[in-house]
């Protein structure tokens, strides 16, 4: 039970830790979860916010390019002259300094005049239409944005534009069922300047950079934005530029290990972004890892959706870091799971110790000790228990002391008692013989005064066998008190009554105090009143002439074990006293101090055992040469014993 | 007048015929058995009769005795002069109570006194 207690006190501890640490685990780990995402996403939000920036800024780029090469005077001049061999040369440089893939020069009916690339001065058959220079001339400003264009007329730039922008789509698991195999035309940024000279439009500037297969933008992107950071080997961001839902300009890696140019986007983020026009964030597997995705639509210049442009972080980093921070709280729990259980432990010992002691304790003193080893006192309501036990084991070894003492002496008063009985009729059969024959023999005349003084002795130590023998037999009275409702002040008055004569004729005062309403005792009155008679004996032949003996009463405030309460009576002389040595011998049968003669030495030790069987006690107090007070203590209500 | 004296010690009997001798015929008896036969025998004024003896003992040798002869009276003496034994003999209306060891005179005392309320002095 002891130690079932203990663990028990364990297994609190620990459950209390496990529950909160399980708990704390649940909730700490779902908010980190979600605070890792919400990070993660966040990030992505705003990484897609500066790539947006930077595709605005690579059109701004373009716009100040073209804007430039306008104001030149030089250009003015040459398109005016139509001098084609000086604008193709301007136009490389444009094209060359502004990174563009194709550049050229219309006039003011859009019809191209010159450009860059293979075919620089167009043959007479009809030009696809370019759309950047028709917005230009009808704004009659610059027009600038995305613009798809179609493979007719990347062919007409450059057929290597049109080879360029030629994707196979690859067939991506999760997209969007397949409808064309591969994508001829070409995402682009293009801006076109009209060039006015004198409030004439002499003719419109164009150029724009190709995005299928560009690296330039995504890998500038994921360069400026994640600081080409990587996580186990891998690049940890990842941009992507979609023609419709085909990647046409990315980093993100293929299976073969090459860019995955040609693979497409997710059905629901086509939906999300091209029929309801809305950025899109989600967790994606991207051809070989998962990402955190943010993706968001890319209009034309005319506002209609063309492409996508995505984004993606590593969610594995956010994962790790997710995990290691879990791991963290999962030891932290463990750690002090651990604590608790060494807390729990030292707490159990530091209570339980005591207790295993006191247990041991109590079973030493089962065994018989009464010196049992409770091991040092602790603090608190423990020191109290240890004293209390300690208090405990010393009253026991007093009441085993008192009851040994008692039972010693009531069977020394048993074997006496039956010696006396014994004694008493074998002694006084022959005692009878002797009393007749020598009282017979001093009725003769005859004798002579020794033979008579020698009967007279025979005569007084006879009478002296036949009071010890009397005493015997008191003391043997074993027997039951017959008990009435005495008045003891009445008790004592009349016994003191009995021995005036004597206490006059030894010139001894005697005083009564008795005490007022005092209460009536359940006892033998002849039994109680052999001992008064006893005690003022022993009082008288203490004291001399001139001494006094007082008797007194009162109710007692002292109640016995069983809560009774009951009276006090005392005598006190002012005789000779008892020596301190034989204070404790007192109440012993055959114990005597009077003289040869005088005394049986059984009288107080009649007393005492009358007093017992009321319940009562007796206390003796007493100084040399002073006088001694004997205090009796009935209950009122005397038990048998 | 004849006494009964009933003892099983002789001390006793010759110590009682030795105080009663001059004034009785005293009758001596070591047992309730033979005490009653002396009793169905011979006419007896008193009786003497010690508690504590063997075989049948003085109480029930008494109370046999006043119920066969109620009007002769009986002193008991005893050296086992207890409250209890008082009592007991109280009881049985035995005429009066001796302890032993007695003097001659509290013998004659005691005879005297029982007579004297028998009327039979």
């Amino acid at each position: 039970m002891f130690y079932s207690f203990r663990s028990k006190i364990i297994a609190s501890f620990l459950g209390v830790t496990f529950l909160v640490g399980i708990v704390s685990l649940l909730v700490g780990g779902h908010l980190l979860t979600k605070s890792v995402l919400g990070e993660a996403r966040n990030r992505v939000a705003q990484d897609l916010n500066a790539a947006r920036e930077m595709y605005e800024n690579r059109i701004r780029v373009l716009e100040v390019s073209l804007n430039t090469t306008t104001l030149g005077y030089g250009f003015i001049v040459a398109l005016k002259d139509k001098d084609t061999s000086d604008l193709v040369f301007r136009l490389g440089r444009m094209a060359q300094h502004g990174g563009l893939d194709f550049a050229g020069v219309t006039d003011e009916r859009a019809e191209t005049i010159c450009r860059i690339g293979t075919h620089s001065i167009p043959g007479k058959k009809a030009q696809p239409p370019n759309p950047i220079v028709l917005q230009a001339l009808e704004k009659k400003t610059l027009a600038s944005g995305t613009v798809v264009l179609s493979e007719e007329f990347l062919n007409s730039e450059n057929p290597q534009l049109a080879e360029r922008a030629r994707v196979d789509v690859v067939p991506t698991p999760g997209a969007t069922p397949l409808t064309e195999k591969v994508v001829t035309s070409g995402l682009t940024l293009s801006a076109g300047v009209p060039i006015l000279h004198e409030g004439q439009i002499l003719g419109v500037l164009y150029g724009g950079i190709l995005l299928n297969r560009d690296e330039k933008i995504v890998d500038t992107v994921r360069g400026t934005v994640f600081r080409n950071e990587e996580y186990k080997g891998r690049s940890i961001g990842r941009a992507t530029i979609f023609l419709k839902d085909v990647r046409v300009a990315t980093n993100v890696p293929a299976q073969d290990g090459g860019r995955a140019i040609g693979t497409r986007v997710a059905e629901d983020v086509r939906e999300h972004v091209f029929e309801k026009g809305e950025r899109w964030t989600k967790q994606a597997m991207v051809i070989t890892d998962w990402y955190i995705t943010a993706y968001e639509p890319i209009k034309d210049i005319s506002g209609k959706i063309v492409g996508i442009l995505g984004m993606g972080v590593l969610e594995e980093k956010y994962i790790d870091l997710r995990w290691r921070t879990l791991a963290s709280f999962v030891l932290v729990t463990l750690s002090g799971m651990a604590l608790a259980t060494l807390l729990g432990c030292f707490l159990a010992g530091k209570i339980f110790n005591p207790v295993h002691r006191l247990i041991r304790a109590s079973e030493q003193v089962t065994e018989g000790s009464l010196t049992p080893d409770i091991g040092p006192v602790s603090s608190g309501e423990m020191a109290v228990l240890q004293k209390t036990f300690k208090e405990m084991v010393a009253a026991m070894g007093r009441r085993r002391a008192e009851s040994q003492d008692r039972l010693l002496l009531s069977e020394r008063q048993a074997s006496v008692g039956r010696l006396a009985a014994g004694v008493a009729h074998e002694i006084n059969n022959p005692l009878t013989g002797v009393l007749t024959y020598t009282h017979m023999l001093l009725r003769r005349k005859d004798l002579n005064e020794e033979v008579r003084a020698d009967l007279q002795t025979i005569v007084e130590a006879t009478e002296r066998v036949r009071k010890i023998v009397k005493g015997l037999l008191d003391f043997s009275r074993q027997s039951k008190p017959d008990r009435e409702q005495v008045d003891v002040n009445r008790l004592i008055s009349s016994t003191m009554a009995l021995m005036e004569n004597q206490a006059l004729l030894k010139g001894v005062g005697m005083v009564f105090k008795p005490g007022h309403d005092l209460h009536m005792v359940n006892m033998d009155r002849n039994q109680f009143q052999s001992v008064l008679l006893n005690l003022l004996i022993n009082a008288l032949d203490a004291t001399k002439p001139g001494d006094s003996i007082t008797f007194s009463t009162s109710n007692s405030p002292v109640k016995n074990e069983d809560g009774q309460e009951g009276i006090e009576i005392s005598i006190a002389d002012t005789g000779c006293g008892i020596p301190p040595e034989h204070l404790n011998k007192l109440f012993d049968p055959f114990f005597t101090t009077k003289e040869v003669g005088r005394g049986t030495g059984l009288g107080l030790s009649v007393t005492l055992g009358i007093v017992q069987r009321h319940g009562g006690t007796i206390q003796v107090a007493s100084e040399v040469g002073k006088g001694s007070t004997f205090t009796i203590w009935v209950p009122l209500e005397g038990r048998v014993k | 007048m004849k006494i009964l004296v009933v003892d099983d010690e002789s001390i006793v009997l010759e110590s009682c015929k030795r105080v009663l001798g001059d004034s009785f015929e005293v009758v001596p008896a070591r047992s309730a058995e033979e005490a009653l036969e002396v009793m169905r025998r011979e006419p007896i004024e008193v009786i003497l009769l010690d508690i504590k003896m063997p075989g049948k003992d003085g109480m029930t040798l008494l109370r046999e005795v006043k119920e066969k002869w109620p009007n002769i009276p009986v002193i008991v003496m005893s050296g086992y002069a207890t409250t209890q034994t008082v009592e007991q003999v109280s009881r049985t209306e035995a005429a009066t109570f001796i302890a032993k060891p007695f003097t001659p005179i509290e013998l004659l005392e005691a005879v005297a006194k029982v007579m004297e309320k028998e009327g039979k002095l």
